[in-house]
């Protein structure tokens, strides 16, 4: 059962991946970039319809890792501390708290996208979409750290 | 058009009071409840084991806290995001704008400030 909610959670955790790191690079490139050009067809992609995708993989995937939470406290992590991975523990603590500071910013993130106002400033948009892309990015590469930490076969 | 920028109101203030809430929960060790996976028992406020028995209690039966501060900080966003729904339509927001990203940003180096005793062990 863990295991097969962990395969869930990391493949829901790729579907974020690559849809926050699209609708970045997308918000970020340059808007007159040469249409035949690799940015030049990221940009075509409307980058607004992805925001509800986005919302609602950052909430499966934060209450998937919030379910496996309870497993990793209980059966890894008294592991981890015996074998005094403690730099690794706290990364995964920064993970946590990351998480939960992205989970906060999702209602603003869904107006700038799905509701702008002439006044606001793309650029402003496009930072909140990069804090949690960094947060997406930083929750992936450390909870595949985790899982490998101890290393293959042990 | 006003339950509109009324929703935007409370989207930025909940993004901004989330974050600097979630630190203070974090920093003053304030979670709203308390789960202990082992016994499937969740506590109402922070609960730490030589509260209740032991130190070495934790050993066996470890409490998470980060589900009760995740709640505290929602908790206080959600009272202060319906607050600022009531204000005026009038009311600029375009300093909650900038601070919606500069805020979370701010939180997250409090964050690794506060986890850095991890590091020293």
């Amino acid at each position: 059962m863990t295991i097969a909610l962990l395969m869930v959670h990391g493949l829901v955790a790729v579907a974020l991946l690559g849809a926050i790191t699209h609708q970045t690079l997308a918000a970020w490139a340059p808007v007159r970039a040469r249409p035949g050009s690799f940015l030049g067809r990221f940009r075509t992609v409307p980058s607004a319809s992805f925001a509800n995708a986005i919302v609602v993989l950052y909430l499966v995937s934060a209450l998937l890792g919030a379910i496996l939470y309870l497993y990793f406290r209980v059966d890894v992590r008294p592991a981890l501390e015996r074998d005094g991975h403690w730099p690794s523990l706290g990364l995964f603590d920064l993970k946590e708290h990351f998480i939960s500071i992205g989970l906060g910013l999702l209602p603003a993130y869904w107006v700038l996208w799905r509701r702008p106002c002439a006044d606001e400033s793309r650029r402003m948009r496009a930072v909140l979409t990069a804090v949690i892309a960094f947060v997406v990015w930083w929750s992936f590469l450390i909870g595949h750290f985790m899982n490998n930490v101890r290393g293959f076969g042990q | 058009m006003t339950s509109g920028l009324a929703f935007r109101r409370f989207a930025f203030t909940f993004g901004i009071a989330f974050a600097v809430l979630y630190v203070i929960a974090l920093a003053r060790d304030l979670a709203l409840f308390t789960v202990y996976p082992s016994l499937g028992v969740v506590l109402f406020g922070t609960h730490h084991s030589k509260d209740v028995a032991d130190p070495a209690i934790g050993f066996v039966a470890p409490a998470m806290y980060w589900y009760g501060w995740t709640a505290t900080a929602a908790t206080g966003a959600l009272v202060l995001g319906f607050l600022a729904m009531l204000l005026p339509d009038r009311s600029t927001w375009r300093f909650g704008l900038a601070w919606v990203c500069v805020t979370p940003v701010l939180a997250m180096i409090a964050c690794i400030y506060l986890t850095l005793p991890w590091f020293r062990l």
